[in-house]
């Protein structure tokens, strides 16, 4: 079909245009969009018809123009004397535009955020009926919900409940980076092992090549960027990849890389998950190593299909805990897949939007508020024009409407100043949040929603100014003694102390979050995480080799020491009870991990009693505790006694204690540390741990390690992480709200003080002869500044007073959530007080010094 | 009051009007504007200039007759009327008079028209 020239903006131009034009108009419109049809594309050709419409906003062509309405020459006039009054005082005009455009920016900027958060994986063609399976585990205490499934549910589903389920399609649970050669290029990628089906449910737009390019086994789906970076500009398709060294597989398809916000938005490829699971290697009901996905079908709904696969597991497998399942929808992965005890909390992300988005709309009301307060202040040089107008036969609607229409100038302008600010900073607020926002120009619904808030912004700031500008006297205003009322000084300063309550407490919260993660990046580790290396085996020949490469790393120089582990140092992974102590059985989960015997030595744990693991010796029986794990075992005297295991470990059911460490921090660092039972194994383990010398130079130890790894594990890649690394990472969360709340809390300082400066200038400028007279008659500079400033003052120290209390109680809950956290200590309050005062002194100081130290004859001289 | 003067966007406008012709109408004008000085305008711009010409005596304009492509609408053609010529013959010969007293092209015979 022919594309139309936009509806909405032939609306608009009807709307306004003269009716004699409407034909000539319409016609010579739709003639400049046929030609740029022809030229460029629809988009273009249809957002030229916008430019064209608006560029009719000319006064020849209005309807109304000529027209004698005097609700429009009204309207003229108010806009008219609005911009005089925005030129004649441009200090209150930038003040307040400054202010107002300032909160707008930070509620633009949250919203984009919370909007961007919110699409979430809309950008999939199946978001409504696309699912995944969880399972729900309860034994006695403890309910958990999960997404780790066995590999033959997926098939069960498939097969068994086609009539709920259009597709269902199994991945790894955890999807490790992979490596990818093509020629000399080779990358290491991160993508999914996925069954063909995937393509079917996610449908990702194919670039070239088959969608279903996954029905081959040997097939692998490329990302357009991947694509790009292994072939350049050669033709994919066809192409043979050298996947993880020895497998070759082909190209059959590439896609349009996924929505940067979604949650396969790094897959970087697709390939078979038959390439792993097949009729060699079948899946089985016991290794919780898959995630299921599926497509409902369209009549399906998601209740009905959750209800009908609960009780899949426990009919299979006969447990003796039941393993409930049951199906979340897409919209909920992101912000609702949080579950606590079962049952599906508000999540931390959810969070995050709710602090950002009260934090957002703070900001904004202390700009308004700024507003508000400049313009009601600023009365006396309005007063004789509401007398006047009053006078002439102007009702208080009127002089509503026109002090409105002015707010509605400065908001208007503050809008477009906060959108062009949020346009050039939108690239390094992306690159803070780890984000991919782009500036909506083009969104018709982001525009309209920017004058919504504009009209919302000016009801908010505009009327009580206009509701007190217009309440005056016309006699009294004329005689030039109308005085506000007590009640609206009042106000004014109600407001300016919610401004400042709102800044101080910003103040102490960011000072405690950066105390708090501080107080967690000193936390001791319990070892030594200076030049320690870690590295993950991948292939057989990292197993088989293992002592080899232990052994050439060692004689290498440049290492200390060397040994493996089931588990990476900086998580907690594989959790276990069961135990037992003089045959009671001991209440409480054990991180329980199995380690080469120089683990200690390598990764330098503190020892406290006892001695470490002994190749010499046989450890098969042997067990090392932290100090919580002996203290949740409640031992005296550790060493020597006989912890026994419900299950076997190294084929003994009964562990000699032979020594004690001090607690590591491998999971959280605001949190407590897990107990930790250690077992010795001279078996291969795939984590590494290389202990560099102390003070060797990385640029030369790391490619003598390189090499020896790679001497002999030719093709698996020397991937390695410095454990100081990964730990770092851990603090990525709070360092954000950290970093978000000095920003909020900048801005909002700034917003308070543009708007006291403001203010202070009005009140000293409403005092100069006073001023004058008092210098005149012996008052010294300080008397004075004193003066000026006291008012101020008191209302901040006022502030303070309520700030300390409301802080105090927000952020006990939030280090309440933290298990290791850093107490809230007296000087926090008073520094954030005392800046507080500071800045607000210096703010007034300006002015009511400037007017201290004037010559009073300057100002006495007038009159 | 009834200005005389001619600026310069209306000069060319008023040039263009008279070099299409019968195709003088507010599109048309606006193209052939951008096609000859490869200045970006807008029609609303061409068609505000048209209408204060129009004003100032300098163009006359009848609809004229409906056409398919327009979706049976019809054109505003613009025709110059005899003050126009005057307004733009006064414009010529004063920037001719200018130009042969500059002395650095003096010397040359400059061709207008």
């Amino acid at each position: 079909m022919q594309p139309s020239p936009p509806k909405y903006a032939e609306k608009l131009l009807l709307l306004f245009l003269r009716d004699d034009f409407a034909e000539e108009v319409l016609g010579d419109l739709d003639e400049k969009f046929l030609v740029m049809l022809t030229k460029t594309s629809p988009r273009r050709a249809r957002l030229n018809y916008w430019f064209q419409v608006i560029n009719y906003m000319r006064p020849f062509a209005f309807k109304y123009f000529r027209s004698n309405s005097n609700l429009l020459t009204m309207i003229n006039h108010n806009f008219l004397v609005g911009a005089r009054i925005l030129l004649k005082n441009k200090l209150f005009a930038t003040i307040n535009i400054g202010g107002l455009a300032i909160g707008m920016m930070v509620a633009i900027l949250v919203g984009l955020w919370i909007h961007d958060e919110f699409s979430f994986n809309k950008g999939f063609e199946n978001y409504d009926r696309t699912v995944q399976v969880l399972r729900k585990d309860s034994d006695d205490e403890i309910v958990e919900v999960n997404s780790s499934l066995p590999g033959q549910l997926g098939q069960k589903l498939a097969a068994d409940y086609g009539n709920y389920f259009e597709q269902t399609a199994m991945t790894f649970y955890r999807n490790n980076p992979q490596l990818l050669k093509v020629g000399k290029v080779s990358l290491e990628q991160s993508g999914y092992y996925f069954e063909p089906a995937i393509t079917r449910i996610l449908e990702p737009e194919m670039v070239m090549g088959n969608p279903n390019g996954l029905d081959d086994d040997f097939g692998i789906l490329l990302s357009e960027t991947l694509a790009n970076k292994l072939f350049r500009d050669e033709d994919p398709i066809g192409k043979n990849v050298a996947f993880n060294v020895s497998t070759n597989l082909v190209v059959t398809g590439v896609y349009k890389d996924f929505p940067k916000n979604s949650t396969f938005g790094d897959a970087q490829f697709l390939v078979s998950l038959h390439l792993v699971y097949n009729a060699q290697n079948p899946h089985v009901w016991n290794n919780y190593n898959i995630r299921v996905y599926g497509l409902l079908r369209e009549d399906v709904a998601i209740r009905d299909a959750s209800v009908a696969i609960r009780d899949v597991l426990n009919n299979e497998l006969n447990l003796e805990e039941p393993i409930d399942l049951l199906l979340i929808a897409m919209k909920d992965w992101h912000l609702n897949s949080f579950y606590v005890g079962g049952f599906q909390v508000t999540s931390p992300k959810m969070k995050f939007i709710w602090l950002y988005a009260i934090v957002g709309m703070l900001v904004l009301l202390i700009a308004c508020i700024n507003f508000m307060n400049l313009n009601t202040a600023r009365y006396q040089t309005r007063i004789k024009e509401v007398g006047v107008r009053k006078a002439v036969g102007s009702f208080r609607s009127n002089l509503i409407t026109q002090f409105l229409s002015e707010s509605l100038l400065y908001s208007v302008a503050a809008l477009f100043l906060s959108l062009i600010v949020v346009y050039l900073l939108l690239p390094s607020f992306n690159t803070i949040t780890e984000k991919a926002l782009i500036f909506p120009g083009g969104n018709v619904w982001f525009w309209l929603i920017c004058l919504a808030f504009a009209l919302f912004a000016t009801l908010l700031a505009g009327s009580y100014p206009a509701a007190f500008l217009s309440s005056f006297n016309p006699v009294k205003a004329l005689r030039g003694n109308a005085k506000p009322g007590s009640g609206s000084i009042r106000f004014r300063q109600l407001l300016v102390i919610f401004q400042f309550v709102v800044s101080i407490i910003l103040i102490i919260g960011t000072i405690v979050v950066y105390q708090q993660i501080s107080y967690a990046k000193d936390r001791p580790v319990g070892y030594n995480q200076d030049r320690l290396m870690t590295i993950i085996g991948r292939s057989d020949d990292f197993y088989i080799n293992h002592n080899v490469i232990r052994n050439d790393l060692k004689s290498a120089g440049v290492v200390e020491e060397v040994a493996v582990a089931n588990y990476p140092l900086t998580n907690t992974l594989g959790n276990n009870n069961g135990f037992m102590y003089n045959g009671e059985r001991i209440d409480g989960t054990f991180n329980t991990i199995f380690t080469g015997p120089e683990y200690g030595a390598t990764v330098q744990w503190e020892l406290l009693a006892g001695r470490n693991f002994s190749r010499e010796l046989d450890e098969s029986g042997s067990i090392i505790l932290s100090a919580s794990a002996v203290d949740m075992i409640g031992l005296d005297d550790p060493i020597g006694k006989v912890i026994q295991s419900s299950s076997e470990r190294n084929g003994k059911r009964r562990f000699n204690i032979i020594g004690v460490v001090n607690d590591m921090v491998k999971a959280s660092p605001f949190e407590p540390t897990q107990p930790l039972m250690v077992f010795c194994t001279k078996s291969p383990m795939p984590f590494m741990f290389i202990r560099l010398r102390p003070g060797t130079d990385y640029v030369t130890a790391i490619p003598q390690v390189q090499a020896i790894y790679e001497k002999h594990l030719p093709d698996e890649g020397f991937n390695y992480n410095f454990i100081e690394d990964q730990y770092l990472i851990k603090f990525k969360d709070e360092e954000q709200i950290g970093n978000f709340a000095a920003v909020f809390c900048l801005l909002a300082i700034l917003i308070s003080c543009l708007g006291l400066f403001g203010l202070s200038s009005f009140v000293v400028s409403q005092r100069v002869k006073e001023i004058g007279i008092r210098k005149v008659l012996g008052a010294s500079v300080p008397n004075l500044w004193s003066l000026l400033s006291r008012d101020f003052g008191v209302l901040v120290l006022i502030s303070c007073v309520i700030a300390i209390p409301v802080a105090f109680y927000i952020l006990s809950g939030w280090l309440d959530g933290y298990g290791y956290s850093v107490d809230l200590e007296s000087w926090v309050f008073i520094v954030g007080s005392a800046t507080c005062i500071l800045i607000t002194l210096a703010t007034v100081s300006y002015h009511s010094i400037k007017v201290s130290r004037a010559n009073p004859v300057e100002s006495l001289r007038a009159e | 009051m009834k200005d005389s003067k001619l600026g310069d966007f209306e000069e060319t406008l008023l040039l263009i009007v008279g070099i299409l012709a019968k195709e003088a109408y507010a599109f048309k004008i606006a193209e052939e504007f951008e096609a000859q000085t490869k200045k970006a305008t807008s029609i609303g711009a061409v068609h505000s200039t048209l209408e204060r010409l129009g004003k100032k005596g300098f163009l006359k304009s009848e609809m004229g007759a409906p056409t398919s492509e327009r979706g049976g609408r019809r054109k505003r053609i613009y025709e110059i009327t005899a003050e126009g010529h005057r307004a733009l013959e006064a414009s010529r010969d004063l920037k001719v008079s200018l130009w042969s007293q500059y002395p650095a092209f003096a010397g040359y015979k400059l061709k207008f028209v």
